[in-house]
């Protein structure tokens, strides 16, 4: 088990996400670096989706109440056990009775804005509407359906079992890069009301550099840039939408919807970024600018394709490494 | 290593289509030995007997490239003349997504790299000299 | 501008939109449940959600290439035009509200935008019975149709951070109850209080589509 040491932290548990409720107004939640999750997850031998604490806020403070693997990856955020220094995207060995301790993200331009630590068999918090991810808005799954807290004592499903460690992984930022003049960016597919808004505001999307102002967070992210104008005024009726759809209220400044979405909203639609590349966005940091790239469906397809190629390949070279009797010295 | 070299194409097409991270052929006529570099199956160099090396240098543990640095670090690992413990991660091994740690086999001063940075290396070769204290 | 067609878009490979076309009205309404009940057993689909006159499709396995997609969308074209308006058997669920006052801010604003007084939107609000056409925007709230067009009142330009649970608001031609606290864009009016969403129960949510609400006049607050 893990005790949380920090207060204010805004750390929550998430999985992969709660699917198959948006009918009764449930968003699905989840991790906003999925791939993240997903690459802490193999590198314990742990399912896919098994749950984690997605830290977003640091320094973060945990300490092991027994022995227990446990992997770091998403942002580099200088992890010490005690005091000593830890590799970043590494699974690593903790005893009983060891600090965690999560510094602030390292990297200048390239740093992440969340670490996600995974545990030895998953976070252990009962599964609600299928799934472990924290839903904020209706105080339910995760821990206690909130953020946590000082004093939190959260399972590990697999603490105590002998677990390999000391591997880790060379960060999917630095093997699927994506930038646009120098600037980290993200594909996004038009949406309905693209066509609707103004030629010289269509331009200025894909050509403009949006900064994510410090309204942003789980929920969505509040962009700054050249404002967006409709050619007439739209009040849409309600719809559903998912994590990525990108809103452009009255104010013409736009708004991505984030993994917290709410499922359904009526504010016109710009366009939406794809599946395959909401981990990036999730990575990227408050102040931070990104650059939008106009996309086809089989090109959203394709990187979707090479999304899984990426973590086929490391669940492949993990568990050889797993299964190998140890190298002699 | 007429007959050989007239193989290494098809033996590296077929390593291509394995998991298989390092092939060695030894035979009267010479030794042909294949790696992974990357997504590519390369020719390795055949490795030289270091018995006097062989003490005091860390050896790679698998096939790979071998790294300095960690790719997210601009700093190497170590420094030459830096202290390191015995068990300490002072290189890495990257075998295509995957890093496995160089760790230093007992206590000592780094002496110099015997492999650069981002060399495709051999199981067992030699990365850092690191005579014993 | 109304649709004469339906219209269908995407929401990059997540999903994607299908819009009845004409007036929003519950003869469509129902139709689009009968659609989604049909379309939630597609093999390309993970869930089927009902929206105003709309549906939303996420995908379990999207359509590889253009012309399957295509074809996908030729299907609920098809499905559309087959689809049968159904009346459901739902519950009819009162509840008590306070119009104005602290519980609901936003009715000066409602005021000045209809050009009625309290009393004539209190009249108005609390007269139909609201079916419930949808769920969404968070656990348990509910989507209502049927609210008197003289109400009317556009989305809030600067939505507000903390609307309370049992919040009833006006945004646009529609009107509903919050079921948590949280953000809105509309113009809430009044208040009331009822366990809308509860996740250890099946169905999880108090209220469905096809059941239907008054509101039931507590007091006003002036």
């Amino acid at each position: 088990m893990i005790e949380v040491l920090s207060s204010a932290a805004l750390a929550t548990v998430q999985d992969l996400g709660r699917t198959g409720s948006l009918r009764w107004g449930v968003g699905t939640s989840g991790a906003m670096d999925n791939l993240a999750l997903a690459a802490g997850n193999l590198l314990l031998g742990n399912a896919l989706g098994a749950a984690a604490i997605e830290v977003p806020v640091f320094p973060f403070k945990v300490r092991f109440g027994e022995d227990c693997a446990f992997a770091l990856t998403g942002a580099d955020c200088a992890a010490r056990l005690d005091d000593q220094p830890l590799l970043p995207w590494w699974v690593h060995q903790a005893r009983a009775g060891q600090m965690l301790t999560l510094g602030l993200p390292q990297g200048g331009a390239q740093r992440g804005s969340r670490a996600m630590l995974c545990l030895a068999g998953g976070v252990d918090v009962p599964e609600v509407l299928g799934s472990r991810s924290t839903q904020l808005r209706g105080a339910f799954g995760g821990h206690e359906g909130r953020a946590l807290r000082r004093g939190d004592v959260l399972r590990a499903a697999g603490a105590g079992i002998g677990c390999k460690s000391g591997f880790g992984l060379v960060p999917p930022a630095l093997m699927l890069p994506l930038q646009q003049d120098g600037v980290a960016a993200v594909r996004v597919l038009p949406a309905a009301e693209y066509l609707a808004f103004e030629p010289v505001s269509r331009a200025a999307f894909w050509a403009g550099e949006w900064k994510i102002t410090s309204q942003s967070d789980r929920y969505g992210y509040r962009l700054e840039g050249e404002a967006l104008r409709p050619i007439a005024p739209m009040e849409l009726r309600s719809h559903g939408i998912v994590p990525g759809v990108i809103q452009v209220p009255h104010s013409g400044q736009p708004i991505v919807q984030m993994r917290d979405a709410q499922p359904s909203g009526g504010y016109p639609k710009f366009g939406t970024v794809i599946e395959a590349d909401m981990w990036r966005l999730g990575q990227a940091p408050i102040g931070s600018r990104v650059r939008f790239i106009e996309t086809t469906w089989d090109e959203a397809l394709a990187a979707l394709d090479e999304v899984r190629a990426w973590l086929d390949k490391v669940a492949r070279m993990v568990e050889l490494h797993r299964g190998a009797p140890a190298a002699g010295r | 290593m007429q007959d050989i070299a007239l193989q290494t194409s098809r033996f590296a097409a077929w390593l291509g289509d394995t998991d298989i991270g390092l092939f060695e052929l030894r035979t009267p006529q010479g030794t042909l030995r294949l790696g992974r570099q990357g997504d590519d199956i390369v020719e390795l160099p055949a490795e030289v007997a270091e018995a006097e090396t062989a003490s005091v240098s860390v050896h790679a543990p698998s096939v790979g490239m071998f790294l300095h640095n960690h790719p997210l670090a601009a700093a190497p690992l170590v420094r030459i003349g830096e202290r390191v413990d015995a068990g300490q991660t002072i290189g890495l091994l990257k075998i295509g997504p995957l890093l496995l740690p160089v760790t230093a086999s007992q206590a000592g001063i780094v002496d110099g790299f015997h492999a650069a940075d981002g060399l495709a290396v051999g199981y067992g070769a030699p990365l850092v000299d690191l005579p014993p204290l | 501008m109304i649709a004469q067609r339906p219209s269908i878009s995407l929401l990059g490979t997540t999903a994607l939109i299908f819009e009845a076309p004409g007036e929003m009205n519950l003869t469509s309404q129902q139709r689009i449940w009968a659609l989604a009940h049909e379309t939630q057993a597609w093999p390309e689909i993970r869930e089927a959600v009902p929206g105003m006159n709309n549906l939303m499709l996420t995908f379990l396995r999207p359509p590889r290439g253009l012309g399957a997609l295509a074809a996908l969308e030729a299907r609920l074209r098809d499905a559309w035009d087959a689809a049968v308006a159904r009346p459901r058997e739902g519950r009819v669920v009162e509840l008590p509200v306070v119009y104005g006052g602290a519980g609901g801010p936003h009715m000066a604003d409602v005021v000045a935008h209809t050009g009625l007084s309290v009393e004539q939107i209190v009249e108005l609000h609390s007269a139909p019975l609201y079916p419930v056409y949808a769920l969404g925007s968070h656990p348990g709230y509910c989507y209502l149709g049927g609210m008197d067009a003289r109400l009317a009142t556009p989305r809030r330009k600067v939505p507000v951070l903390s609307i309370p649970g049992g919040a009833v608001s006006i945004g646009g031609a529609q009107t509903g109850v919050s079921a948590s606290a949280g953000p809105s864009g509309w113009n809430t009016i009044g208040s009331t209080s009822m366990c809308f969403f509860d996740p250890a129960k099946d169905p999880p949510a108090a209220l469905q589509p096809g059941d239907m609400i008054r509101f039931r006049v507590e007091g006003i607050v002036r």
